[in-house]
């Protein structure tokens, strides 16, 4: 990445940071419409320049960029939206975008256990949880942050510090492709290697069952553990106390309690 | 395949993206959702060092983090069955008296 396209990217990214940091919960005057301006400037020059500076993938650039777009809109939307149910179906966008791109990716088993995981089964227990605790309108606490700017400017430095010193990743030279084509790709040469054609599952099977087997094993005890202590979690009998709720109004900042 | 940069850069956006929710929102459910978005940006950044190096050990990685997930998925919900049965409420403001 040259000096040039990485100062755009900062910009971009500060607008960004500007954008999400007006489109947060607040009380008081609504700042969404300069929220949305800042946010989809940002979004659109962040997606014209993974474009335009051959950051995409090549040959699949328009996909990458159309997922990319809606990942990223439905991520700000996750975290700026006062509803939760909304936040949730808007995390499904997320999914089924990032899956998306896992497919440009050839980890094309990655992409369907993510969207079996987490579409099938970890959204529609956050959303029962979601029906369980909320009732009818947005909640005060939904209805302003804590602390937006400073956590946004933690937040997106982050991110410039990770996007803005990635080197030029191509496949490395002289690597032989190990990552077998995708069902998509091989269709396209023709049937005549669909039969011995190694496939994504397989490749991902052979590597689990022998160089991580141990990792799997662990992972399927780390399962089942967290399965009995949900279980122990919610079974427990606890004292319902009585809990004042704040008596001072929210401030700006949502903060109830003063710093040390 | 070039052009792998733009997968590091969306990654390190998400990341960025839930990490804000999860520091400026209250709502308990809300926060782990943003810890969710955290996790598709790094499984998106992990799965692409694979095709990167072209090596399986990126997607073996991207399962295990799928794993992961349920796993914090699960319990966090557990928990937050649990904390809204004592409080009543799913502000995080409520357990303040835990910053010490």
């Amino acid at each position: 990445m040259t000096p040039a396209t990485a100062a755009i990217l900062y910009v971009l990214l500060t607008l960004g940071a500007l954008g999400v940091y007006l489109l947060m919960p607040r009380t008081g005057r609504s700042l969404v419409k300069p929220g949305v301006f800042f946010g989809g400037i940002a979004l659109v020059g962040i997606l014209v320049l993974l474009f335009t500076e051959a950051l995409a993938p090549r040959g699949v650039a328009v996909y990458f960029c159309i997922f990319a777009g809606v990942a990223l809109f439905a991520a700000v939307r996750v975290v700026s939206h006062p509803k939760p149910v909304y936040s949730a179906i808007y995390f499904v966008l997320v999914v089924v975008a990032v899956a998306a791109m896992l497919v440009l990716l050839r980890a094309e088993f990655i992409a369907v256990a993510l969207i079996i995981i987490y579409a099938g089964a970890i959204l529609v227990a956050y959303v029962f949880v979601i029906m369980l605790a909320q009732q009818g309108n947005a909640a005060p606490y939904d209805r302003c942050a804590r602390e937006p700017a400073l956590a946004v400017v933690a937040a997106f430095l982050l991110a410039a510090a990770v996007a803005g010193h990635v080197g030029p990743l191509t496949n490395l030279a002289g690597s032989p492709e190990v990552i077998p084509a995708s069902f998509a790709e091989t269709a396209q040469e023709g049937d005549a290697s669909l039969a011995d054609h190694p496939g994504n599952t397989e490749s991902l099977g052979i590597v689990l069952m022998t160089k991580y087997v141990v990792v799997l094993e662990l992972a399927g005890l780390l399962l089942l553990i967290a399965m009995i202590g949900a279980i122990a979690l919610s079974k427990k009998q606890v004292p319902v106390e009585n809990w004042q709720q704040p008596r001072r109004p929210l401030g700006e900042a949502g903060r109830e309690v003063e710093p040390f | 395949m070039e052009g792998l940069e733009g997968y590091i850069i969306v990654g390190a956006v998400l990341f960025a993206l839930g990490l804000a929710g999860f520091l400026c929102r209250r709502n308990l459910i809300i926060m782990f959702l943003s810890t969710e978005i955290m996790f598709q940006g790094v499984l998106l950044t992990v799965v692409a060092f694979s095709r990167v190096h072209e090596q399986m050990d990126g997607q073996a990685f991207g399962l295990f983090l799928l794993a992961i997930a349920a796993v914090e998925a699960g319990v966090a919900l557990g928990l937050i069955v649990l904390l809204h049965r004592i409080r009543g409420t799913l502000d995080a403001e409520s357990w303040s008296v835990m910053r010490g």
